[in-house]
């Protein structure tokens, strides 16, 4: 990732530059015979210098969890109240979605209210979208409501639906409150901001135990789980919007005599919405994310139906729910963003209460008929559609019939780039590698970055994961080559067709929220398990920042500069070169970093393929209890983000000075 | 779904309401019957949940993973288990009660195997099979490119163990151990090679859908004993330890011990409640191949053997 | 800056804020600026140290129902100095006087509460709040205030027609076009009736002619209702369209404080001659300057003193004799010598 800068204006300037790098290049070659010639200690950590932190770690949780106390109070007391206050709303919730409210259980049962009925929801969803938005919104959300009845989904997604809303509010509400609080005391933002880092790279299987440990099985542990994992993207945007705001306009709430908190609620917010909404967009769609992981550790719903489909083998089946969840996200985006949009440019009064009205009607009637028509309540399953068996037999003749060539791209990619790549990285030893980073990190960014970089380089060898981690690496920088070579070229084509835009937005909305296992086990059937099938679904994955910070960046080229250029009489190509490119490069270079951001955090789903990595570790140690390296391994899947966040940040930031401009 | 579910509820409520509301249970507090992600046990697990609350009792169904219920059982977060396989968690199963916390609730029923697996087509290519020793010489049908000229053997997930880099060591085949990551990635690839007659050499376990519905049969290796994993001496080969088979053995229930004393009835029929083999096979059957749902399977099985799971709760029958 | 350059407030009006010796550095060691003794305040000595001296020892009286405008180039610390009066920036040293009283010594309530019922402020952007309506925008302050939803409307649908907006109450900010926008911004300055009016470059984002029209909107406001205004621009013709007064700023000092005909006539420094350099003196000098004391009882054709000689340009070139001039009532306070006129309309053509 660090072979980006040389590209980067910045290094044409001249003989000197290059000579540099020659030099670098060569030290570091110089660093690789001598790391070979020293002792083994400094080649492979011996077993004994590694520090046991993964046990202090679970012992501590441990402790923290059962026999810690507060004031008295056992902390376990105090997470197990919370975990079941939280549980109390999903609950209702889910009876006025899902379940209805019945009572007894067994052969006891007895069914005193249905749920909503599908038609009513469906119908009532359908109408606040068109009013707050149009007739386009309002069929998307009719039709996504028919999908979900149709193909028998309508319960799980319910249930689905019941959990993301809690998660989303709760996400937004104490992101907005972690947000406004770390603007606002500008001392405590960095330490914040470091957390956050840390919590959005430390893949979510390394903290689903410490959270299972503090709020026990069920629902509320996946609540917290994903409320943690879709928190600082929230943050992120609550800091970066309200820091947005002109200081003009802070000015006016001053002048005006506002109150703290008139100049937070009158002012500030509203003025920060447009920006709030994008950290909203990203919490719904990683909310939702979370969905097959969380259904993992007992939250049920369209995520528990993907995994029960593939475990029977019905990829069909298994893509129709994770549609499911893909429906829900778009439908779930698309209408928070309106909204965000109406309140932002002050549209009022789209939804009357005649509407509200209109909506109560809309879900008693269906509901209400449901006792008499059962179809109301569930699609009767003699009339579902399904197109799982089309689906399934697709599979199968690619897997009868072109398996063979399949087969030798495998074969020949694994054989010639990534098994000797991987050889390569787990030869190298630790210590080459530490003063190489560091080395690299001391060009970039002087003496703090060779510090950092350093430091956690260290942290990765001290706990013992340095092979591990080297295997990570192998993985994540094909994947993200892979992802860069189709998404970037992709997106600066797509850029110049503002007509793709909705489509492509679409397939990318696709992309994220469609369960990677979705297309994972199809392609374990074609590819085996191993590495190869793991490369494909993270290149899939990580592809979705490529294309879109490609986008962006060709998009905001300042349009003087490409009349500038047309004047001098620059070809296409050279105005190409010479003009978006080094223009779009810091965006262009901010996608690369949320790319290799993806492809890490999709290690571990990466892991159920059988891959040999710091993602197999965090799974490993979730599927055997053990707290301490989940979490210890998490971190350093953390360390590794964090450097190349470091790195491409401080390129970026050269490739900016360079272009005189701050991008984005 | 829905309908046939609330027609049979309601159906079976107005017939049993009167009985079942004879017997008061010893007490309110919540059961959790603890549910791993596999489908026996999604379903039997169902069916005790189905009984229990027929006679009023207050159950919860708590997802746990399989090897990390142990400190859930002994602190009473999780009560009862259905299933707990030998050939997994043989050692953790009997420290764990031998902790006086957890109760050995005896046997579900079924024998769980686990062990290399093939398809019967695969016979032509390795005629020596199931014996393990055919292996040896015909490793290479099992071969895939990168492993070449070594065959393939398709592991279990890494977290689930099992001994195969150190079984193939000891007993020197020439053969290279691929994890898969999941079980549903596992038998992906049993389901692709076997749509094209392809070779392919795994970990089966069962009860399970696979073994029922695709042709093929366990490889034979020298039988298991306590002494082949521990005592390098034993076996074929003197100087290593796991020169045999995996373990085969009994599925049992267990309990947290102090709900012993809370809900003694609740035990009792916890103790009582068994199903074959063949039981099992076709629940699970029902689930994984004919994609029904697990809550209609248990509540058409509670059905169907109504009188035999009365039997079980005659201590609620008063 | 000697007394000569620094005209002060009308005497016949009582001075209701004062400026004492304010200063603002930037920069790290803004505390330890205070220690510093005189000399070591000098330009050179602070730019050594890392500081900015935005505003140096800023002193002034401002007079009830005055148009006091800050006047330099950019950079010179005009926004810096009105942000001090206000507060909005907290100045590193001096005292800012209301009727007598040092608002930089007011707790943040007391503060908040001058602010809120008697000041308002225009700002360069406009810094509408964009998810609100025009009249929304313009009821904010008095929302602020705590009134009551429909008095509060009502007021600010009677500013709506007094800035000329009837008709687009309902506008979105993003629907006007950058002078509506200003009118907003002016209207809802206006809306808690406040006795200080502070504006920052108000017009400088808006082109010549909608420039034009809110200065006249400006001036007519001033008219229907004197409000103490402290207005900055680096426009001279705006200055000298609305000022009484003149600050004019360098690097941090005010260099002088005068009519616009002191600056042309009696410019301070060299950089207030290149500053007013362009502007015709027949623009800025007024008759009462050029007048003869004696007084002309019979004479036909008469000049109000206040006037500038540019505006009675046309009586000047009509005829030929002297002209008497009048006060404001009317009465003849002296007589204009049409030769000497003349000459200054000459001047700087
Ligand atoms: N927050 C700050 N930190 C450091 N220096 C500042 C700060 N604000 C202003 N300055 C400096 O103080 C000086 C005066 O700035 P000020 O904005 O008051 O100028 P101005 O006369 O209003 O200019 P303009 O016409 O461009 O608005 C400038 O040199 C500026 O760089
Ligand atoms: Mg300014």
């Amino acid at each position: 990732m660090a072979d980006t800068s040389p590209t980067s204006p910045a290094h044409q300037a001249g003989r000197t530059g290059a000579g540099r790098y020659a030099a670098c290049a060569a030290a570091v070659a110089a660093l690789f015979v001598l790391a070979l010639l020293l002792p083994p200690a400094l080649r492979d950590l011996p077993p004994a210098a590694v520090v046991p932190l993964a046990d202090w770690t679970g012992d501590a949780l441990n402790w923290f969890a059962r026999e810690a106390s507060i004031a008295g109070l056992p902390v376990s007391g105090i997470t197990r109240a919370v975990a079941s206050a939280a549980q109390w709303p999903i609950e209702a919730l889910q009876v006025l979605l899902a379940d209805g409210w019945a009572k007894g259980a067994g052969f006891n049962r007895v069914q005193i209210a249905p749920p909503l009925s599908w038609a009513g929801i469906t119908m009532a969803a359908a109408l606040l979208a068109w009013r707050i938005s149009g007739r386009g919104l309002g069929l998307l959300t009719l039709g996504a409501g028919l999908y979900l009845a149709l193909f028998g989904l309508w319960t799980s997604a319910m249930t689905t639906l019941a959990s993301v809303l809690l998660c989303v509010i709760a996400a937004l509400a104490i992101g907005l409150g972690i947000g406004i609080r770390a603007y606002r005391t500008p001392s405590v933002e960095p330490a914040v901001r470091a957390v956050l880092n840390v919590m959005q790279t430390v893949p979510i299987f390394s903290y689903l135990l410490p959270t299972l440990l503090l709020f026990g099985y069920g629902p509320s542990a996946a609540l917290f789980a994903t409320v943690v994992y879709a928190l600082p993207p929230m943050v992120h945007a609550t800091v970066l919007a309200l820091r947005a705001v002109p200081a003009e306009t802070l000015e006016l709430a001053k002048m005006s005599g506002c109150s703290r908190h008139q100049t937070l609620w009158k002012v500030e917010l509203p003025v920060a919405v447009p920006r709030l909404a994008i950290g909203l967009n990203q919490v719904v769609m990683m909310t939702l994310n979370m969905v097959i992981i969380a259904s993992m550790i007992g939250a049920g719903g369209l995520g528990y139906d993907v995994l029960r489909a593939l475990r029977r083998l019905d990829f069909g089946a298994g893509f129709e729910a994770g549609m499911g969840i893909v429906v829900l996200a778009v439908v779930l985006d698309r209408l928070t963003q309106t909204a965000a949009r109406n309140r932002a440019q002050g549209r009022t009064g789209l939804w009357t209460r005649r509407d509200s009205l209109l909506a109560l009607a809309l879900l008693a009637v269906p509901t209400a008929a449901s006792l008499a028509v059962p179809a109301l309540a569930a699609w009767p399953k003699a009339l579902t559609l399904t197109t799982a068996p089309f689906w399934n037999g697709a599979v199968s003749v690619i897997n009868t019939h072109f398996y063979d060539a399949l087969e030798a791209v495998r074969a020949s990619v694994l054989i010639h780039v990534m098994n000797p790549l991987r050889d390569g990285l787990a030869a190298l030893p630790w210590l080459a590698g530490v003063l190489a980073l560091a080395l690299a990190g001391w060009r970039l960014g002087g003496a703090r970055l060779a510090g950092l970089l350093a430091g956690l380089s260290l942290f990765v060898v001290l706990t013992g994961y340095w092979q591990a981690a080297m295997g990570s690496v192998y993985l994540t920088l094909l994947a993200v080559l892979l992802a860069l070579a189709v998404g970037m070229p992709f997106g600066i084509w797509a850029a110049g067709r503002p007509g793709l835009r909705h489509g492509i937005d679409l397939v990318l909305d696709t992309l994220q929220t469609l369960p990677t296992l979705v297309y994972l086990l199809p392609a374990v059937m074609l590819f085996r398990n191993g590495d190869f099938s793991a490369l494909i679904a993270i290149a899939s994955y990580a592809i979705a920042p490529a294309v879109r910070y490609a986008m962006a960046g060709m998009q905001h080229v300042p349009s003087e500069r490409l009349e500038a250029a047309a004047m001098a009489g620059c070809s296409k190509w050279q105005s190409f070169v010479h003009v978006r490119l080094p223009a779009a490069l810091p965006t262009l270079l901010l996608g690369v970093n949320q790319t290799v951001m993806m492809a890490l955090s999709m290690l571990v789903i990466a892991a159920l393929v059988g891959t040999r990595e710091l993602g197999q570790d965090v799974f490993t140690a979730l599927s055997r209890g053990e707290t301490g390296p989940g979490i210890v391994a998490g971190l350093c899947v953390a360390c590794i983000a964090l450097s190349v966040d470091a790195i491409l940040k401080s390129g970026a930031s050269r490739a900016a000075r360079h272009q005189g401009e701050t991008h984005v | 779904m829905k309908t046939t579910f609330l027609a049979t509820t309601a159906a079976a409520a107005a017939l049993l309401a009167s009985q079942a509301a004879a017997f008061e249970p010893e007490s309110g507090e919540t059961i959790k019957l603890m549910q791993a992600d596999w489908t026996s046990m999604l379903v039997d697990t169902e069916i005790l949940n189905i009984i229990l609350s027929t006679y009023g009792y207050d159950v919860e169904k708590v997802i746990a993973d399989d090897s990390a219920r142990y400190p859930g059982f002994e602190n009473g977060d999780l009560t009862i288990a259905l299933e707990t396989w030998q050939t997994t968690q043989d050692k953790a199963f009997n420290a764990s009660v031998a902790t006086g916390k957890v109760l050995d609730m005896g046997e579900l029923g079924p024998q769980a195997r686990e062990d290399w697996w093939y398809p019967a087509y695969m016979e032509e290519q390795c005629p020596g099979l199931p014996d393990w020793t055919a292996l040896k010489d015909c490793a290479e049908a099992f071969s895939a490119p990168e492993t070449a000229p070594k065959g393939r053997y398709l592991g279990a997930p890494v977290s689930w163990g099992g001994f195969d880099e150190e079984r193939i060591e000891a007993l020197d085949l020439p053969f290279e151990v691929v994890h898969a990551g999941t079980d549903a990635a596992m038998f992906a690839e049993l389901k692709a090679a076997y749509e094209r007659k392809a070779p392919i050499i795994l970990w089966v376990y069962k009860p399970h859908w696979a073994p029922s519905v695709y042709e093929g049969s366990f490889v034979e290796f020298p039988a298991y004993e306590d002494a082949c994993y521990s005592d390098p001496s034993w076996g074929v080969n003197p100087d290593m330890a796991y020169d045999c088979g995996k373990p085969q053995g009994w599925i049992k229930k267990m309990a947290w011990a102090e709900g012993e004393e809370i809900w003694p009835c609740a035990y009792e029929i916890t103790r009582n409640f068994t199903m074959d083999a063949d039981e099992v096979g076709q629940l699970v059957y029902e689930v994984d191949v004919e994609g029904r749902d697990v809550d209609e399977v248990a509540m058409e099985w509670a059905t169907e053997n109504e009188s035999k799971w009365r039997e079980w709760a005659a201590c609620a029958a008063d | 800056m000697s007394d000569l350059h620094h005209r002060p407030a009308p005497a016949d009006r009582p001075v209701v804020l004062s400026a004492r010796s304010v200063w603002k550095v930037f920069g790290e060691d803004e505390a330890a600026f205070r220690a510093r003794p005189g000399p070591n305040r000098a330009p050179a000595a602070l730019e050594r140290d890392g500081l900015v001296g935005a505003v140096q020892e800023a002193s002034f009286d401002i007079a009830r129902g005055e148009v006091f405008v800050i006047m330099g180039l950019s950079g010179s610390g005009k926004s810096t100095l009105l942000r001090c009066l206000t507060r909005l920036i907290e100045p590193t040293e001096g005292e800012i006087l209301y009727h007598g009283e040092d608002i930089l010594k007011l707790p943040e309530k007391p503060l908040a509460e001058l602010r809120r019922t008697r000041m308002g402020m225009v700002f360069q952007h406009f810094a509408l709040l964009p998810n609100r309506t025009v009249l929304g925008n313009i009821a904010f302050p008095l929302e602020v205030q705590g009134m009551a939803r429909a008095e509060a409307e009502a007021r600010a649908r009677a500013l709506v027609e007094v800035v000329g907006l009837s008709g687009r109450e309902d506008r979105m900010p993003s629907q006007l076009s950058g002078g509506q926008q200003q009118r907003v911004g002016i209207a809802r300055s206006l809306a808690t009736d406040p006795e200080f009016w502070f504006l920052d470059e108000p017009f400088s984002a808006l082109d010549p002619l909608i420039r034009a029209d809110l200065q006249a909107e400006v001036l007519r406001l001033q008219r229907e209702h004197q409000r103490t205004a402290i207005f900055v621009t680096h426009d001279l013709d705006e200055a000298i369209r609305l000022a009484d007064r003149i600050a004019i700023m360098e690097s941090g000092r005010i260099v002088q404080i005068g009519t616009a005909e002191d600056l042309v006539t009696r410019p301070a420094t060299d950089y207030v001659r290149r500053f007013v350099a362009k502007v015709p003196p027949a623009k800025v000098i007024r008759v009462a300057s050029l007048m003869s004391a004696e007084v002309m009882p019979d004479a036909v054709e008469t000049v109000p003193a206040a006037s500038t000689i540019a505006a009675v340009a046309p009586r000047l070139v009509a005829g030929s004799g002297p002209l008497a001039v009048t006060d404001a009532s009317g009465l003849p306070v002296g007589c204009l010598d049409r030769q000497t006129a003349l000459r200054t309309l000459a001047e700087g053509v």
